[in-house]
């Protein structure tokens, strides 16, 4: 299929296209950077890779367009994932894919912030992740790792003349025919929502311009729990990133760790054994389930429901008892391993499982029978934080909240991993798009789960839970203790750690709130030259500035709630 | 003759030998038994408003499905005490930019406005701080100082998060005043007089008596007076003033320390002040059935005490079940947005109550109190609240049947309702 | 019913809380501060009314004013963007015709005072006062009464008309479903 598509292509824009390259079936096209726009454009418009996933920045020093900028297009329909490569000298401009797709705004961002790779036509080119007294680029190699840049002064999102240009813009939204001076920037309220605020879940922060209680206009930003995992990783051994997948999305780590462990099997091109790929099916739906009871707790907790937070969250209790059980830790759990997982299923794991599904059961038809005919609940959710399909799909919406658009891609679906083709289970969708969709979306998507859970632990098959790889798994103990073989396997595979072939592969998968994707560029030794995560709550975040726009406040609480944005994931 | 002054004059004969007319000390005698008798009212709010904040956070917990404080006395019973002796012990700030005197005096405003109304709520047949000619529109009027009170805090706070909930809190009270002073005028009607004590008395000891049961009207303008008396106590689904996910607590979030403890303890006392209000004006207040007011006041010595002791009983049982359902209303439901909390009042209720009033009025034109359609209108009352109460209660009783065979699935072991024997 | 001595300190209570409650608005510098000193003044003018056996005006007195006539004030304060510095809001300026104005309305009010009521009188007994203002205004001013409600909801509309200037329909083609009052 690749095949026909880079044929395509080259018709197309014919020396355009440099190379092509379909190393672990991920198709990467190199043009010449000011062909982008086109070349992105036709594969949105005519090969249906409707949605920018990422734009991925690396750096090579030694090379004479230094930086490498990958934008990651991706069709929701159809299993088909583009790469396109652009190379830039340093100091040069490529040109901004901000026209086409939504989502580069912020994605480009972070390249330039974190690379310093500028985009010609880039309508609000600052740093995002880094602030804004940062010196120097972080992920370029000759950036120290251990230099950190403490902040003065924090930025101010609204200037003056912002303030004015949002009353105005207000006024004529308000009323088109008039002259647009019917909110004067005096009437408006600049208001900080967050980094502190309680329902800005974690270190979030959006500045609002209110008229009244209605958000005239509002602005966010990000960064404050930014540690450059990217960094890190290419600091440490392939197996030594594993633990700091648990700090991504901290309310699903397992599936971090899962979908880790595949990204690198990817390069490694090695297939785990059918009881490991079981087991992780397990953990994930486990995770995505305790996920979505995080999300609609809390998101109904901001809007006053305490009582169902608790129901929810007694169950998520539950099972996390299961994942302490299992991992020894509550978050920090650092489960799966390159090739296998870090230990087996113990006793009794199935039937804990099984009571703790039957609670999750009563609490989804407790919290639905008292939420979703309540007439306060309703008010509060339908209609409200709407975003229509296409804009969604523009944003690089993934996950629930695309689903709630009506757009039924679901990465187990379209790609299956970890043989997910052979369970039974639906894609629920909604269709306003709203915090009611968003909400009742996660409900069903927990039955879901079950389903497959369920269904994984009929057939949990007997068998090694490794592969039988000395090259990537650590050898048993007693061969360690018994035999220098052993010691040898260890040793090198401690210190050197695993050696990856080199070469670049995306392994991707659903996670909670969306295509959680790790995209791992090797050079063949033992730790990853780049490591770029595709964090789905980043491009919704992107977004959430224009679905609260022309809301009250108590809909952006209700709104961010329902996004499900997961900070530890979203400033990496 | 008030309990006040029976006491003070019992004082002067008892321990002065003297003539209470005559004597000239009599005036500090009186002056003394005021000041204690104002004294055990506000030790009453005090140890009122302790208790339903620890039967509140317990209740919340049977209702969500955990336990709830439980250390502090057996079962947890003194933890209020705990917290209100936390509260003394902390500091209390004052942030540097606050408009410094409004910022220390909101909070005695707000508590006055809450404790003002304590003075004229008939707990019993004559256990009253003062019958005022005017009660009624007295508990609407000394509301109004809180208002000005949370304003003040709001203001004084200088946080906009803290001006959000002054001013979201003073625009609820004063729209809700509307539909509850129109529903409390339908009982005014009924009544024909606007003492809290005559209000009363123009009731009766048995359900039928009760001003709720005199007619469909009044039915309905129980409910409404309900739902804006929540309302104007911030509770949920009101509670927006001080909804901490969206504005960080609204008016108090500034405060610390005793301070922010009056707050709460105004909020308290205030759920302890609508139920009050919706029992004396349209559940019988303290009316012993079968026993008319006069009876009571013509008995002496031990048995006037005693006959005050059960009517007060009555009336707080009666006050005390609404709280219940205020705290069960509280956890049941989510909080709505200020600009459907406005809909509600000026499009919904305030109309509503209106209707009421209208309809109160014609009824007490056409039907003759006493006659056979009264009667019969106030029969058919009585069965449909009976109704109401027996529909709720079965259906509680269903689901508790449902809550108490998981929990002993999950646990093993029973389960108790009301929690005080929840592990 | 209240002891004299008692009663004495109550009212120089309330009257002095009534004359503090003025100067405070009249010389505090924070416009806010002026706002809410007028609480203390409402509330001592309905303690004196309480005095005057006039507890259906006292009462009325604290939720119109208070509750009414005040959140007023305070909304339209704090809702004004024009007030740059809240502390210095409420400028002292115009001392000499202000002075002039104060003595000649003082000397007024002394002279009305000393003329009308000259020295004190003892109170007849208090009252209910309510059914009486109740029946006055149902019976022998009924005719103002209603011309009062007439006006006042001739104000009502008025408000309303131009309230409802700047809340113009959305304009056609706006999101469903996304309307808001």
């Amino acid at each position: 299929m690749s095949d026909r598509l880079v044929q395509a292509l080259r018709r197309e824009f014919g020396e355009t296209i440099l190379a092509t390259d379909d190393h672990c079936q991920d198709l990467h096209v190199r043009v010449a950077a000011d062909r982008l726009p086109a070349v992105l454009g036709y594969l949105k418009t005519r090969e249906d890779c409707t949605l920018l996933g990422d734009v991925i920045g690396i750096d090579y020093p030694e090379r004479a367009q230094r930086f490498e900028v990958v934008y990651y297009l991706r069709s929701l329909s159809l299993p088909r994932q583009v790469w396109v490569q652009v190379g830039v000298a340093e100091g040069e401009a490529v040109p901004s894919a901000t026209g086409l797709f939504r989502s580069a705004d912020w994605h480009e961002r972070e390249v330039y912030d974190l690379f310093g790779v500028p985009f010609a036509n880039h309508p609000d080119l600052r740093r995002i992740l880094c602030h804004h007294e940062f010196e120097g680029h972080a992920l370029r190699k000759d950036y120290p790792i251990e230099q950190g840049q403490e902040l003065g002064e924090p930025e101010k999102l609204y200037s003056d003349r912002d303030i004015a240009r949002a009353a105005h813009r207000a006024s004529l939204a308000r009323n088109p025919a008039g002259a647009g001076d019917e909110i004067h920037a005096t009437d408006l309220l600049t208001v900080n929502l967050g980094p502190s605020h309680p329902a800005m879940h974690g270190c979030l922060r959006a500045e609002v311009l209110l008229d009244g209680e209605t958000i005239v206009d509002a602005r966010a930003e990000i960064g404050y729990l930014h540690r450059c995992f990217e960094k890190e990783a290419e600091d440490h051994t392939w197996a030594q990133v594993m633990p700091y997948t648990d700090r991504l999305n901290y309310c699903s780590p397992l599936l971090n760790n899962v979908i880790y462990a595949l990204a690198v099997e990817k390069l490694l091109e090695i297939e785990v054994p059918p009881r490991c790929k079981a087991i992780r099916v397990i953990v994930s739906e486990l995770s995505r389930i305790i996920d979505h009871l995080v999300c609609v707790g809390t998101n109904l907790v901001d809007m006053g429901a305490l009582t169902m937070y608790w129901y929810t969250f007694n169950v998520r209790e539950a099972m996390y008892e299961i994942i302490e059980h299992l991992c020894g830790s509550r978050l920090t759990t650092n489960y799966a391993r390159i090739g296998g997982l870090s230990h087996d299923l113990y006793p009794g794991f199935e039937a804990e499982v099984r009571a703790k599904l039957a609670m999750l059961d009563e609490a989804v038809t407790e919290v639905v029978k008292l939420a979703a005919r309540n007439r306060i609940f309703l008010d509060r959710t339908l209609g409200i934080g709407a975003i229509s399909r296409d804009d969604a799909v523009s944003h690089g919406f993934t996950g629930p909240c695309l689903r709630a658009c009506g757009v039924a891609y679901d990465a187990r679906k379209l790609h299956p991993h970890l043989d997910y083709q052979e369970y039974d289970f639906d894609v629920p969708t909604g269709e306003d798009g709203d915090t009611h969709s968003r909400i009742m979306v996660r409900f069903a998507e927990m039955i879901q789960s079950k389903r497959i859970i369920e269904q994984a632990l009929r057939r949990l098959p007997a068998g090694p839970v490794n592969v039988d790889d000395p090259r990537v798994v650590l050898p048993p103990k007693e061969k360690v203790y018994g035999s220098i073989e052993g010691v040898m396997n260890q040793f090198k595979l401690i210190y050197e750690g695993i050696r990856v072939p080199a070469g670049t592969a995306y392994g991707f998968g659903e996670g909670g709130n969306g295509e959680l994707g790790f995209y791992c560029v090797a050079d063949g030794s033992g730790r990853p030259y780049r490591m770029k995560v595709r964090p789905p709550c980043f491009p919704v975040f992107g977004a959430y500035p224009r679905i609260i726009r022309g809301g009250m406040i108590s809909d952006a609480i209700a709104t961010l709630g329902s996004l499900n944005i997961i900070a530890g994931e979203l400033d990496r | 003759m008030n309990i006040i002054q029976h006491v003070a004059n019992l004082l002067i004969r008892s321990v002065f030998h003297a003539d209470p007319a005559s004597w000239p000390w009599t005036w500090l005698v009186q002056a003394v038994v005021i000041g204690i008798a104002a004294f055990l009212a506000f030790a009453f709010v005090a140890i009122f408003a302790g208790p339903v904040s620890w039967i509140e956070r317990r209740i919340a917990g049977r209702i969500q499905s955990r336990i709830g404080p439980n250390r502090v006395g057996p079962q947890g019973v003194l933890q209020w005490l705990a917290d209100g002796v936390k509260c003394w012990l902390k500091e209390d700030l004052v942030p540097a930019a606050a408009d410094r005197p409004l910022f220390l005096a909101a909070p005695y405003l707000v508590f006055t406005g809450m404790f003002g109304a304590f003075v004229v709520l008939p707990f019993g047949a004559q256990v009253v701080a003062a019958d005022l000619n005017v009660g009624i529109l007295y508990l609407l009027a000394i509301t109004s100082l809180v208002v000005v009170g949370l304003l003040m805090a709001g203001w004084g706070s200088n946080s906009k998060w803290a001006l959000f909930g002054g001013v979201r809190s003073a625009a609820q009270l004063v729209s809700y005043e509307v539909p509850s002073a129109f529903s409390l005028l339908c009982v005014v009607l009924l009544a024909g007089t606007l003492s809290t004590q005559g209000i009363v008395a123009a009731q009766g000891g048995w359900p039928w008596d009760w001003f709720i049961f005199r007619n469909p009207f009044m039915f309905a303008a129980f409910f409404l007076y309900f739902t804006a008396a929540i309302a104007e106590g911030n509770r949920t689904p009101f509670d927006l003033p001080e909804a901490e996910s969206e504005i960080v607590a609204g008016y108090n979030i500034e405060y610390s320390g005793m301070r922010f403890l009056f707050f709460l303890f105004a909020e308290w006392a205030n759920i302890w002040i609508m139920a009050a209000i919706s029992a004396f004006a349209f559940l019988g207040g303290w009316q012993i059935p079968g026993i008319a007011p006069e009876q009571i006041a013509a008995t002496k010595g031990w048995e006037f005490v005693g006959w005050q002791a059960l009517s007060w009983t009555i009336f707080l049982v009666k006050a005390t079940f609404l709280v219940f359902v205020v705290i069960q209303i509280r956890w049941t439901l989510p909080r709505l947005r200020v600009d459907q909390l406005m809909i509600t009042c000026w499009k919904y209720l305030v109309p509503l109550s209106m209707l009421m009033v209208l309809g109160v009025l014609v009824l007490l034109a056409l039907v003759p109190e006493g006659g056979g359609a009264d009667t019969i209108l106030r029969g058919a009352m009585v069965g449909l609240g009976l109704a109401v109460v027996l529909v709720s209660a079965l259906r509680v009783r269903r689901t508790f049947r449902v809550d108490r065979e998981h929990y002993r699935e999950m646990e093993g072991r029973d389960l108790w309702y009301p929690p005080y024997r929840l592990p | 019913m209240i002891p004299e001595p008692v009663r004495a300190l109550l009212f120089y209570l309330c009257a002095g809380l009534a004359l503090a409650g003025g100067c405070w608005v009249a010389f505090a510098r924070n416009i806010v501060h002026s706002a809410f000193a007028l609480l203390a003044t409402f509330a001592g003018v309905a303690g004196l009314y309480a005095f005057l056996s006039a507890d259906f005006l006292a009462v009325v007195q604290l939720m119109i004013y208070v509750g009414g006539v005040l959140v007023l004030i305070l909304f339209a304060l704090m809702l004004t963007s024009r007030i740059e510095e809240a502390r210095v809001s409420n400028p002292t300026i115009g001392l000499v015709p202000g002075a002039v104005v104060l003595i000649a309305v003082s000397a007024l009010l002394v002279y009305a005072c000393v003329k009308e009521f000259g020295g004190t009188t003892d109170l007849p007994p208090g009252e209910p006062t309510t059914a009486g203002i109740g029946d006055a205004l149902l019976s022998r001013y009924v005719l103002p009464f209603e011309v009062i409600s007439v006006l006042l909801l001739a104000v009502l509309l008025g408000a309303v008309t131009i309230a409802g200037g700047r809340l113009r329909k959305p304009a056609p083609g706006g999101k469903p479903g996304k309307e808001r009052p």
